[in-house]
Formats: structure tokens, sequence, C-alpha cells
């Protein structure tokens, strides 16, 4: 029902009928927490400001219904990254109502503090999109402080920074401190401030967010293939362009999402500066040429590649051929289906997005994500690594048998060996008359006479099968079929000369189509850099 | 002997003077926000209260009344906007009062006094406020509802990129109100990725104003540099082209130039020679000493 209204452009006000309609219904939690997908076309074409109106009233709207497990993650990302004081004070109500106040909710309130308290403002919630002009009521830091005195014991684990806010030096304003004192008493009922300054967080109930939390991964059968969007073409910091499957077929990938223009400096920037440690982490262990990383711009018409370079070196991003800053020239709406990014636009420019950060296998498939909550570095390089161990320990079509550091390389190998195979089985003598014309010929030519051996024959051939498979293999992961088709065909054409006497001529057709499939597939390897193919804003 | 004393004397007038400001500034907040003192005074005493506004709330509460009472004079009321706006700047001393300062602001955004409404809603802009911007797009579309001129509007609009206005801006820059209004809303534009075939249009336009190309020719430099250097190049050799354009377009050759495209073109290299010792204007005839010695000619 949402997405047919919103998509029929609703004013704010028709919006926060919908959203006051749908905390009534009690049936529309569902609806609501649907509404807070950025990707979500109520979003489409709408300023920053308006945004931020619009889902604080839905966070106000949960409030009233009480927070559920569903809803719990849109309010804790906002706590955790939300820089607009007047969405992070909404969220801050919204998780007070939630069933059971528990001790890992307390780092993010006091993030939300630490993000807010510079920048706080005077919130009013009675009507939509009401902006408070007067000096006595609440500001967003007033509301966190709210919620941490509503966790009460749960909070003990932030009490030593809960203590610092009360110091004279970076501590909460004066007139806070009375607000402090309540948070102190009501994690320590009877406790005196000052007196709270031992922690004994181990032996709450601490940390255990609801299960899955900001982490989704995908198990292989599960994974999204990536044939949607294989042929998008990207360019990357140095202005050099490159089709997706050729830089994320063939080794596992680390992708994150940002943009330059991002002015949430817990968003896009601390994002891109994380990635950074995570490729040190990835040199660290030997795995930087065994598993890719690109950030991505969601920005792509303003983020040129001067643009994309001097903003990840800022950053501490590594970039060279197997680590990138990239901005798709075409296929950005492909890129943002196939990634069900969280972002949405006005114009061509961000208005809203999540943290997100995906995995790929090394088949350019989706296998794990990391979205909204701020990720652990250490978390996605060991699942990166995993997904390094699963590609070597259990080849499957979707996934090329090279390992990843030299993938062109050892696919060569094997392919030009069962080359020499299907040739072997082409020319090998299949009767006492064949044997004696060979040797005839070598006689000729004075070199002694071989034994007839006929055991080599189903030897080429299971050599031959290996070829087979082992471009079929290539072909799945690089996307390259006429490789694959060629050494079929060639294959098909060599059996048919050996079976059949009448055919023999098929036998030179079958090599050469075995040679030609067997090049194609080993040329065409993931890694490949195309030429230039478009150039910016020309 | 005589360089200790001397040091010894320093060192007391300099606190003796410290005690004085100190002195003066602490009773400075209660001369600026008492009626019954002259304005000249007060004025005076304004300018003296920037670190005290914070010092105690009741301080903070009074120069924001003074600031919120239509009743005050003007210049009273802006002096103390400009010395709490000083106090701001301090950004760790000023958190616990900001978001009494903020809430007077918008109170006062909509203030019948225009000098005050327009230093207000400039300030929240500044700190892209929802508030603000919401009050200035309504203006945009609907002038009866507009709190400042519609240049200034944009103008404000322009601090937040991600602020709801390339539409309007747009509506303006094809059939603006006034001349003011459509330089401002071209330079909005510079920010939408978008707009760039209208600042290439704009900039290749001989009619338009030299301002309105030279905005189009540092919004292109922003969105789309390879597009602004085709386009440099060849005003930079049409004769026909004023001379600032003309210079303009060589400083862009010559800062951001692509090096090796540049220096194989050997068309560009006599153009820029030719203006050395023709009659062209002295910013030319220095861009092109410029650009000639950056490619070693």
């Amino acid at each position: 029902m949402t997405q047919a209204v919103a998509s029929s452009g609703l004013s704010e006000l028709q919006f926060a009928e919908l959203v006051d309609a749908l905390s009534a219904d009690p049936g529309g939690q569902g609806e609501l927490i649907e509404l807070l997908q950025e990707s979500h076309p109520l979003y489409d074409q709408r300023g920053t400001a308006a945004i931020v109106r619009m889902r604080a009233w839905i966070l106000i709207a949960l409030a009233r219904v009480g927070l559920t497990d569903g809803a719990l993650l849109f309010v804790l990302e906002e706590l955790d990254t939300g820089r607009d004081a007047y969405l992070v004070a909404a969220a801050a109500r919204a998780l007070r109502t939630y069933p059971a106040p528990t001790a890992a909710f307390a780092p993010f309130v006091m993030r939300a503090i630490a993000n807010t308290r510079y920048h706080d403002e005077p919130v009013a919630f009675d009507h939509y999109g009401e902006y408070s002009t007067s000096a006595t009521g609440t500001t967003a830091v007033q509301d966190l402080l709210a919620t941490l005195a509503w966790l009460g014991p749960h909070a003990r684990g932030a009490v030593a920074e809960i203590e610092a806010l009360r110091t004279n030096q970076g501590g909460i304003p004066r007139k806070l401190l009375p607000e402090v004192d309540r948070v102190i008493a009501a994690i320590e009922p009877g406790a005196r401030p000052g007196e709270l300054i031992g922690d004994d967080f181990n032996t709450v109930d601490c940390c255990t967010l609801p299960a899955g939390l900001g982490r989704l991964s995908w198990p292989r059968s599960a994974r999204r293939r990536c044939d949607t969007i294989e042929s998008t073409v990207f360019e990357d910091h140095d202005g050099r362009v490159i089709r997706f499957d050729d830089f994320f077929r063939g080794q596992p990938s680390i992708v994150v999402f940002f943009y330059t223009r991002c002015d949430n400096p817990q968003k896009c920037s601390l994002t891109v500066a994380k990635l950074g440690r995570v490729q040190k982490m990835l040199a660290d262990r030997g795995l930087a040429e065994r598993i890719r990383t690109a950030a991505i711009t969601y920005d792509p018409a303003f983020d040129v590649p001067d643009r994309l370079r001097g903003y990840g070196q800022s950053r501490g991003m590594r970039m060279d051929t197997g680590h990138r800053a990239l901005r798709a020239v075409d296929g950005m709406a492909a890129l943002k289906s196939h990634f069900a990014l969280g972002v949405n636009f006005i114009e061509s420019l961000v208005n809203r997005h999540r943290v997100e950060v995906y995995l790929l296998d090394a088949g350019g498939g989706l296998a794990a994500a990391f979205e909204r909550i701020h990720w652990d570095e250490q978390e996605v390089v060991n699942r990166a690594a995993e997904l390094l161990t699963e590609q070597g320990r259990a080849p499957s079509p979707r996934m090329p048998v090279a390992p990843a550091s030299v993938p062109a390389r050892r696919g060569g190998v094997s392919t030009i060996f069962g080359t020499f195979a299907s040739l072997g089985v082409a020319f090998f003598p299949k009767c006492p008359v064949c044997w004696a014309a060979y040797t005839s010929v070598l006689g000729v030519t004075a070199l002694e006479r071989l034994p007839f051996s006929p055991w080599l024959q189903p030897v080429l051939g299971m050599l031959m099968i290996v070829n087979i498979l082992t471009v079929w293999m290539r072909s799945r992961a690089t996307g390259r079929m006429s490789g694959r088709n060629l050494v079929v065909l060639g294959a098909v054409a060599i059996v048919m000369s050996n079976t059949n006497a009448n055919v023999d001529h098929l036998g030179a057709a079958g090599v050469a189509l075995t040679l030609a499939g067997s090049l194609l597939s080993t040329l065409g390897g993931p890694g490949a850099v195309g030429p230039p193919r478009y150039q910016a804003n020309s | 002997m005589s360089k200790k004393r001397s040091k010894g004397v320093a060192k007391r007038a300099k606190s003796t003077r410290s005690r004085t400001v100190k002195i003066s500034s602490r009773a400075s907040v209660a001369v600026a926000t008492s009626a019954k003192r002259p304005v000249k005074e007060r004025l005076a005493a304004m300018r003296k209260t920037t670190q005290e506004i914070c010092a105690d709330d009741d301080k903070l509460q009074a120069m924001l009344r003074v600031l919120r009472d239509t009743a005050e004079p003007t210049a009273v009321r802006l002096a103390a906007l400009q010395a709490i706006q000083a106090a701001s700047f301090s950004v760790v001393q000023f958190e616990s009062c900001r978001p009494d300062y903020l809430a007077a602001l918008r109170a006062v955004a909509t203030d019948a006094d225009a000098e005050i409404r327009q230093r207000v809603l400039g300030i929240l802009a500044r700190e892209k406020d929802g508030f603000a911007q919401q009050r200035l797009l309504e203006g945009l579309q609907d002038p009866n509802k507009a709190l400042v001129p519609p240049e200034k509007a944009l103008q404000l609009l322009s601090y937040d990129i991600h602020a709801d206005a390339y539409p309007v801006a747009r509506r303006i820059l094809s059939n603006p109100p006034s001349p003011a209004a459509r330089r401002e809303a071209l330079r909005l534009l510079a920010a939408d990725a978008s707009s760039r075939p209208v600042f290439e249009q704009i900039l290749r336009d001989k009619k338009e104003a030299p301002e309105m190309r030279q905005l189009s020719a540092s919004a292109l430099q922003a969105l789309a540099p390879q597009s602004l250097q085709t386009h440099a190049r060849a005003i930079l050799l049409d004769q026909s082209e004023p001379d600032a354009l003309r210079a303009t377009s060589l400083t862009a050759l010559t800062q951001f130039g692509d090096h090796a495209d540049v220096s194989k073109d050997e068309k560009l290299m006599k153009g820029v020679s030719s203006l050395k010792s023709a009659g062209s204007s002295s910013n030319l005839k220095r861009g092109a000493q410029r650009f000639l010695a950056k490619y070693g000619r």
C-alpha cells in the first residue's frame, strides 16, 4: 500500500497523515518499518531536511505503538551514526519504548551523545515537522540522557563515560548536570555522583542484541549472482575503465559505498577510512593480492576520478589495480537494484543513505553484507578470508578453480595441458594400419620405431575431459562462453573422428576448434583491463 | 637588573589590565541588557559581552530576551545578535547555550525587521537548519511568504547542497524576477551535476553577460573539467570573445589543462603566443606568458 501511495507523490502533510493512520492500525507497524527503508520511493526527490522530518515522524509513531525488534535496527543506526539532532532525539524516544532495556544499548546512546552534543538543538514532536522556538523545551542531548536513565543498571558499562560528562574539562553543560546526576542515580540507586567508578559491566546481561542485527550473510546456495550487472562499466580513480566482471570475478572482494559530498563524518568519510584499515589488515595477513577491495560512489556524475583519488588518498585508502575507488559510468540503477542499496536521491545527489559494506565471492555473488550499524574491520577481513578458504576448498561452477592470486596463469596452464591432450587424442593411431603408417613416417625421418601403446588413448581422453571441465568452469567465472563452446565442439569433432573412419578429416577441425577455444578462454581472464571506452565528461 | 625590573612592571601592568577588562566585561551584560541605559552606552557594552554570555544561564537569557524583544531598538538587537554570534565561535564553551540560541533565532527569523530577519536566516542557513530552509523555499515558491528577496534566499539555500532547491533554482533561471536572482540561481546550480548542459550553453552564448559566463566556467570546472577544457580552448582562440573571458579560459587551461593534450596542441600554442604581441589586455598578456612558461615555449 505504501509503495503505491508514495509513488503518487505525497505532500509532507499527507505523509504525516499516512504515518498517523498506520500507527493507529494494530497491523500497521510492518508498513511503518517498510517506510524507513532509505530506498523507499517516498524519499525520492526530497531534500535532506524533509527526509529528517519524515523519518523522525515515523520513529515517533513507532514510539507510540512500542518499538519492536523489526524496527530496532533503524533506531540503533540513528544513534550510532546520526548527526541530525532532531532525528537522534526521535530515535532516543523510540528506544525508550523497547520492551526490555539491555546493556547493549548503552554504547549506542553514548555514541549519540558524543556525535550530537556540539550541534544540539531544541526539539518538539507535538506536531509533524515542528521546530522548537521555545527556550523551555528539551534537546536531543536531554532526550539521550533520559534514555540512559531508562536503561538504569543496564548502562553500568558506560559509567566511566557518564562520570566523565561531569568533569570540568570537556564535560557536559552545567545546566544538564542535574540530569547527569539523575542518570547516575538510576544506574546505581543509592550511589552518589563520583562513587560509580568501578565497572562490573560483565556481570550485567551485556551486549546481546537481537540476532543478525546489522549483519547479513548468505550461504553459497542462496547467493545473489551478478549476471544482471556483470557488464556494468566503471571508471576508477585513475580514469581506467573496467567492467564489473573483470574486476569482481576471480577473487573475493570487499565493497563499500560512499560519496565525496557526504556531510556526515560518521558515514562515508569513516567508511573509506575503515576500508583503508581493512586493506592494511589484508596486507599484514598476506591477503592483499588475493582479496580485492573497492569503494564505489553513489554519486558518479560528480565524483570524477580526481575526486575519487583525492578522497581515498586523504583517508589512507590504498589504490592500485586490485584496490580501487570506482564510479559507475553506466548502470548505476542496475547496481542500486542488485545490491538493494539503502540510498535515495534528489536529482543526482544523494539525500539519504545507510552505511553498507558487502563481501562478494569469487564469482561476484553477494556473500555477506554489513548494514547500518558500524562494522568491525577485523570481522570483515575474517569473513573475506573465509571466502578465500571456501574458494580453495570447494570449487563450484560459480567459483573459478584457480587460486585468486594468479587466476589467469593457473587457468591457462591447465587449459594448455588439456589442449595437448586433445591433440593427442585426435592424432592417436586407431588401428595397426594407422600405426604402421606412423612408424613408416618415423622411419623416413630416421626415428626409432615406437612401441604400440593402446593404453595411451583412454589417458588422453581423460585429459581432454579435464580440459573441457577446466574451460567450462573458467567460462562460468569470467562470463565468457565462446571459448567453452568452441572447446566442446572441438571435443565432439575429435570423438567423432576417432569413432568413424569416414569422417577422419573432422579430427583436424576438432583440434583447431579446441586450440581456438582454449586460447580464448585463457586470454579473456579476470583482471583484464579494457581499453578506455569512455572519456570522463566528454 | 633593570631588565628584571621592567619585566616585573610589565607583568603587573598586564595583570591590572586584564583585571580591568574582566571587571568591565562582567558588568557589561547588565548594562547591555538594561532598557534604561542610553542606546550608545548599551552598544558599547554589547561589544564586551562575548566572553560573559555563556558564563551563566541568566546572562544568556537576558541577551536572548533583547534579541527577541521587538520593542528594543533594532541597533541594540543587532548588537546582541552579533555578540552572541561571536560567542558561538567557541564551540565547546558555547555547547550549553546553543539550543536556546537556535530557538531564539528561529523565533526571530520571521521578525518584522527585514535586516534582523535576513541576518538571522543567514546564521540558521549556515547551520543547515531545516526550519530556515523550509521558510526560504516557501518564500521562493510563493512571493507573498518571502522573508528575504529571492536572490538572498537562493544564496542562503546554497549553503546546503542537500536542500531541495534545485527545481526552484531552475525555474528562476528560466524566468527570473531580477538579474540578481538569475545570477544566484546559476550559482546555486553549480553543485548540480545534471545542470551541466545549462552551464555549457551559457558559457558559449555570446549574448550572456561576462559574469554569467564566468560563473558557468567555474561551475563546469567543478562538474565537468574535461568539458571546460574544450570550451575554454574554443573561447581562447576566438578573437571576438571578450578579453576577460579569454583570460579566464587561459587561466583554466594553464592551471587545470591536461598537460599531455595541451602540450601537443600546436594551434593552441600559436594562438596563445599571438596574445603576447597583439593588442590584448594586460591580464591576457600576463596569462599568456604564464601559460607559455609552463609549457616551455
